[in-house]
């Protein structure tokens, strides 16, 4: 799939801009802070409905406007798609061919796009809080009861862990049964969001594996684990999930009570890496770190071509100048020809290869994208 | 600007109700000077008349103007089975139907930690003693079918177990005579795991 067209109003420092775009790879060539990043937002924005930058909506919107507007021709295979993404105060409001999408989840993954940014860089080093955002917005836009489940997962944890807190220094017995409650209540769900993250981490792996040896020269075996915080592994029967959960749940009640907050479940599951054995993120220099990113980054790509049957557009934030030579060549090789690319970057020089010297070119200056070839 | 105080107040008042904002608060008590002023009258009668002569029936706790109320005393209804709900206006929607001959208990709100209210803010233990005598035989659990109503739901089944009344739930799924193909995914995915032989 690929956007043809994209027009910003209010959005960020745009006042206003309409982009038409090719089916190849677009560069966006400016100094720093005049908006190139916020180009590459939009485009995200417009797909998942919500920023990779900022959880505040708000911020979205161009300074002492009321609503900012984003919208976008996506040529699909299965024919055009108009999309439009209204962030006012009050909220967002999406439409599918001016169709009003009531729910989100419903929105979400109409247009699909993967983005490598400078903060997925950390995406070994970092939190672990990083790397289940990645799992959650990767599952979250091919599978919409996926995102529903998530919702709903969140919205119990919290009512538990207040429930929690509200125990303390002493339980009561109403609370002890609610307990029970909203325990049974997060198991389901818990299991059901296990289940679709371990079967989505195998399929990675698969693709993950021969791209990170084609990055390393043959040099190195990448292997992706998700890491429940509960003894249930992939092909396991959700029955059988359950199961685990419970007993889990049954043997650490005291603690819980005691720490007053959920101890185990999907919030605190984590993924690691492997490269030939030894996990990068303990043992794995700078670069085998931003190698195991890259190789993550183009297998989801590839996923996603699995799940849906197009490539997503892809979204390079200022990471090109972040990898060394062979590193560029290799991401730019895979990507030729098949995913529309969208770079950001200060400067071309330096960067000599045949994809980008094709490119379409724009250059941006204060809220203003021009394109120069 | 300032409005003079009359209608400032006016419009403040319309701004509690909900799903008024300021705009339309403005516009409903401009409305309101170009009245005729019998109609105000009434109108303010029947606001304070609904808030002084409503009550709660003290029985299943459903709005009306006599206790107990008229479902209550109704001796053509069935006193067998009792249809648990969260407000009132979900009673009115039950009778609508005009299928369920049964009688109501009325929750006024669900458990909720995170809101503060737990199953001593809302009319469980007047359901419970209800279930006192013998009469009962099934609770209908027709609360929401969000986190909070199930959680509601199951509670108050934890709790009745011992009685050995029915408890039945109600089922969620596909609205009737919708299309299949309009559903969204989620609504799907449930009706799908709720599905039944044939």
């Amino acid at each position: 799939m690929y956007i043809e067209k994209l027009q910003l109003t209010h959005y960020r420092n745009y006042p206003s801009q309409t982009l038409s775009f090719e089916n190849k790879v677009n560069v966006f060539l400016g100094e720093n802070a005049q908006g190139k990043t916020n180009v590459m937002e939009a485009i995200y924005v417009l797909a998942m409905a919500k920023s990779h930058r900022t959880s505040r909506d708000k911020e979205l919107i161009y300074w002492d406007k009321e609503y900012a507007k984003i919208e976008g021709e996506v040529e699909k295979r299965s024919g055009p798609v108009h999309l439009s993404l209204v962030i006012s105060q009050k909220g967002k409001k999406a439409r599918i061919n001016s169709l009003e999408q009531r729910k989100l989840t419903n929105y979400i993954g109409t247009m699909n796009v993967v983005m490598f940014a400078p903060e997925d860089l950390n995406l070994v080093k970092g939190s672990p809080q990083v790397r289940r955002r990645f799992i959650d917005m990767e599952i979250g836009q091919v599978n919409p009861v996926y995102l529903y489940d998530l919702g709903q997962y969140q919205k119990i944890l919290a009512q538990r862990n207040t429930l929690l807190r509200n125990m303390q220094p002493r339980a009561s017995k109403e609370n002890l049964v609610m307990l029970e409650i909203l325990t049974a209540q997060l198991i389901e769900v818990a299991a059901r969001l296990t289940e679709k993250r371990l079967n989505y981490m195998k399929s990675l792996n698969i693709w993950a594996n021969p791209i990170h040896e084609g990055i390393t020269r043959g040099n190195e075996q990448l292997e992706i684990q998700y890491k429940p915080t509960v003894n249930v592994c992939e092909g396991q029967d959700l029955t059988k999930m359950i199961e685990e959960y419970e007993q889990k749940f049954v043997k650490i009640k005291d603690r819980e009570i005691e720490r007053g907050t959920t101890l185990f479940g999907p919030h605190r599951d984590d993924l690691v890496f492997y490269v030939n054995g030894k996990d990068v993120q303990t043992y794995g220099s700078q670069g085998q770190q931003r190698t195991t990113a890259l190789s993550l980054k183009l297998a989801e790509i590839e996923l996603i071509h699995s799940e849906i049957g197009e490539y997503p557009i892809l979204l390079l934030d200022d990471v090109l100048s972040e990898l060394d030579d062979f590193r560029q060549s290799h991401l730019l090789n895979t990507i030729a020809g098949k995913v529309q690319t969208f770079v950001t970057t200060t400067s071309v020089d330096g960067i000599h290869h045949e994809t980008l010297e094709k490119a379409a070119t724009y250059r941006v200056n204060q809220g203003n994208a021009e394109r120069i070839r | 600007m300032h409005y003079p105080e009359p209608i400032s107040k006016l419009i403040d008042g319309f701004m509690k109700l909900p799903g008024i904002g300021p705009k339309t608060a403005v516009r409903l008590a401009f409305f309101v000077l170009e009245m005729k002023e019998d109609d105000v009258l009434d109108f303010g009668r029947s606001l304070v008349n609904a808030k002084r002569k409503l009550i709660y029936c003290s029985n299943c706790f459903h709005i009306t103007d006599r206790d107990p109320c008229m479902i209550c005393d109704d001796s053509s209804r069935d006193r067998t089975t009792i249809c648990v709900v969260h407000d009132s206006k979900d009673v009115i929607a039950m009778e609508k139907m005009k299928e369920y001959r049964g009688l109501y208990h009325v929750l006024h709100g669900a458990i909720s930690p995170v809101d503060g209210i737990g199953p001593e803010d809302i009319k469980i233990a007047e359901l419970l003693k209800r279930l006192q005598d013998d009469t009962i035989q099934e609770i209908i659990m027709a609360t929401d079918p969000n986190i909070e109503g199930e959680a509601t739901a199951m509670y108050i089944a934890r709790l009745l177990k011992p009685t050995g009344i029915k408890i039945t739930r109600i089922a969620h799924g596909l609205p009737v005579g919708g299309d299949l193909e309009y559903a969204d995914e989620v609504t799907l995915s449930k009706a799908l795991e709720g599905r039944r032989e044939l």
